[in-house]
């Protein structure tokens, strides 16, 4: 009987054991499937729609009166809409990444029709930027050439069908279906509401205090091209440490010059700046070229010979500035010793600030 | 080990258990074989089957497959365009019903080059119909609201002028396709009902510069069959156009460079974002038509690196030259 109770024991114990093994991998395989799905059909893919949504309903609460815009001789052609960064796109497309990268918050949008002309309507694009560094930065890398600058903005122009400008933290469009001339009034006219109450929008500019952009009051103004100012947010020049930079152009005769500058957090940051700036250009097929400018040689400024253009590039207190592009090295290095001196002046107040 | 455990266990004791143990372990087999779900759970309730769009390219002709015209006017361009790629007739036979995909992507005016023109749109509809078509639709995903883009941008009433169906994307048009060896296109929503009885695919698209992918064209305008939340493919914009370009073979692409918008694409929104370049192609390659459009922006083919991709992935050539390209001038 203890040989028979004996295997009986075996056997009992194999069939545990056996049951026990069979659980865990039973266990262990659904552990493993669980990480191997498709997320088209049970993840992201299958909780979206399969109609891509447009516009934003649940923050409609958070839409601006624009019952107060509507501009004489014109009603209001479509509900108003509001987009946030998740859903941008929807309104518009591949330029959303330019807001986007810029410190987009929110964008509200408005169409107008005429009351006598259906074919006469203009959309109100309302883009909240969060800053006016922001704001000039998606103005300025839009900005059209030849336009008709506005004298009522601090930043604005229109073509001949649409305004564009920059209110505060605010990047305005209004953009006509035609270019006629009662589109511009009924478009002026939502301009002129938009500075006043209730969306107090140029607050500061009503009120006499402008909304200022440091940086833009630092460039020299001798020869500076009206409205060429443009604010890069990163990659600038196609350079990844190049970021947050300004740019002005300069015309002297024939010859369109391009200086820039941007504000690094101190005078270390600058100059490391500085000098990445200047060996990206080194790796990248520039060859150093000497300066006899006393102005440049003595802040230490360098010249870089960039496929035949001229870059000059140096260091002044928390600036990085210089000259990009230019055709002819002696006119590069009058408009930066320009810069320097303007700069130079800068630094010094901000020491004895 | 308590006395239990010590207690020697008899012949029948241990057959009893051992055929009580056997049952459980049958009746749970049987149990859950009976509740096995070979299928999964269906998360989608409509996701239904994959589908494939059709093929709806027409045999080769040497020496006629892409036609590049000179004109201002649209309706003499499109129409020698596709006289000197063998007619109308060469791509519509009688009784077809032809399915038109223009871009309409936004609630944008014709003024503004950001979607086709309509008027575009309604010479095709008239020359598809002269043809023999038994039936003309114009159809488009947009991304804006779609009943505001088909109405602001002309191209509903154009086209309805002009006979044709106007269809508006609704959920139960949109069916879940996988394009074989794609990176991208797995299992993903489609805009495929309007396309599911169509004998033939005319896609015209309008020129122009775009902020992600350098230029939108006629590959960039299959976009617009894409379901769910595309834009997640923005970050691989260059993959997603060439993919789609193996994904729809149509019958001719259309490619209007009359007015191209030539910055701050694809929405544009100023009439100083547009060039003139009057110019219209026509082909059935559209890797070889977007190949010469995107000349008319200042770019080669080697700069938009979705080309390259499409080209190499057999959805056509960049070398639209070696097609022996149809000049001609409209007008």
């Amino acid at each position: 009987m203890d040989s028979v109770s004996s295997r009986a024991k075996r056997l009992e114990s194999a069939i545990s054991i056996f049951l026990l093994a069979a659980l865990f991998l039973i266990g262990f395989a659904v552990f493993i499937k669980q990480f191997d799905f498709d997320m088209s059909r049970f993840g992201i893919g299958a909780a979206a729609p399969l109609l891509p949504a447009r516009g934003s309903k649940t923050i409609a609460e958070e839409k601006p009166p624009f019952d107060s815009l509507v501009p004489s001789g014109f009603k209001k052609l479509s509900e108003a809409e509001t987009y946030i960064p998740e859903n941008l796109y929807e309104k518009i497309d591949g330029k959303a990444s330019l807001y986007i990268e810029s410190g987009f918050v929110k964008l509200f949008t408005q169409r107008f029709v005429s009351e006598n002309d259906d074919s006469l309507w203009f959309e109100l694009f309302l883009f909240d930027m969060a800053a006016v560094r922001n704001a000039f930065s998606v103005y300025s890398v839009q900005k059209r050439a030849d336009v008709e600058i506005l004298p009522s903005a601090q930043f604005g122009y229109r073509t001949s069908n649409a305004l564009y400008f920059v209110h505060d933290r605010f990047y305005v469009e209004l953009v006509g279906s035609s270019e006629s001339a009662d589109l511009f009034v009924a478009m002026s006219e939502v301009a002129d509401k938009l500075a006043g109450p209730p969306f107090l929008l140029s607050q500061e500019s009503r009120g006499g205090k402008v909304t200022e952009i440091p940086e833009l009051t630092l460039f020299p103004q001798e020869n500076i091209v009206a409205g060429s100012a443009k604010l890069y947010l990163s990659n600038v020049f196609g350079f990844d440490g190049f970021s947050d930079t300004f740019v002005c152009q300069y015309r002297l005769g024939e010859e369109v010059l391009t200086a820039f500058l941007s504000r690094r957090p101190g005078p270390q940051d600058a100059r490391t700046t500085a000098e990445n700036y200047y060996n990206f250009l080194i790796d990248n097929g520039g060859k150093a070229k000497p300066t006899s400018h006393d102005t440049l040689k003595t802040i230490g400024g360098k010249v870089v010979d960039f496929y035949g253009t001229t870059e000059i590039i140096f260091a002044i207190g928390p600036y990085v500035a210089g000259v990009h592009e230019a055709k002819n090295q002696q006119s590069a290095e009058k408009l930066a010793a320009q810069l320097i001196n303007k700069l130079s002046d800068a630094s010094r107040t901000t020491k004895n600030d | 080990m308590t006395d239990q455990n010590e207690k020697k266990i008899e012949r029948r004791q241990f057959l009893s258990r051992a055929a009580k143990a056997g049952i459980s372990i049958a009746a749970a087999g049987i149990i859950s074989a009976k509740l096995y779900d070979r299928q999964g759970p269906k998360a989608v309730a409509d996701a239904g089957a994959l589908v494939t769009l059709p093929d709806f390219s027409v045999p080769p002709k040497d020496d006629q497959t892409i036609c590049i015209v000179e004109g201002s006017d649209r309706k003499a361009t499109v129409s020698k365009a596709i006289e000197l790629l063998g007619g109308m007739e060469r791509f519509v036979k009688k009784g077809d019903i032809v399915a038109i995909k223009p871009n309409v992507a936004f609630a944008s005016s014709p003024l503004l080059g950001a979607t086709t023109h309509p008027e575009l749109v309604a010479e095709v509809v008239r020359l598809a119909y002269k043809a023999g078509a038994k039936q003309v639709i114009v159809t488009d995903n947009p991304i804006n609201d779609p009943a505001s883009c088909f109405t602001l941008t002309g191209i509903g009433r154009a086209a309805g002028d002009a006979g044709a169906k106007v269809i508006l994307p609704k959920p139960e048009l949109f069916r879940h396709t996988t394009l074989p060896g794609g990176k991208l296109i797995a299992d993903w929503p489609i805009f495929y009902g309007p396309f599911a009885k169509a004998d033939k695919l005319i896609g015209i698209a309008p020129l122009k510069h775009h902020h992600r992918s350098g230029a939108s064209m006629t590959m960039k305008n299959w976009y617009g069959l894409l379901g769910g939340r595309r834009n997640v493919f923005h970050q691989d914009i260059n993959t997603i156009i060439a993919e789609l370009a193996l994904m729809v073979k149509p019958t001719l692409v259309i490619l209007d460079g009359t007015v191209v918008m030539v910055t701050n694409g694809p929405t544009g929104g100023s009439v100083s974002d547009l060039k003139r370049a009057d110019t219209l192609i026509a082909s059935t390659d559209c890797v070889a038509a977007d190949s010469f459009g995107c000349t008319l922006l200042g770019l080669r083919s080697s700069d938009l690196p979705y080309l390259a991709k499409a080209q190499n992935a057999g959805a056509g050539t960049t070398d639209y030259e070696s097609l022996k390209p149809i000049f001609a001038v409209a007008g």
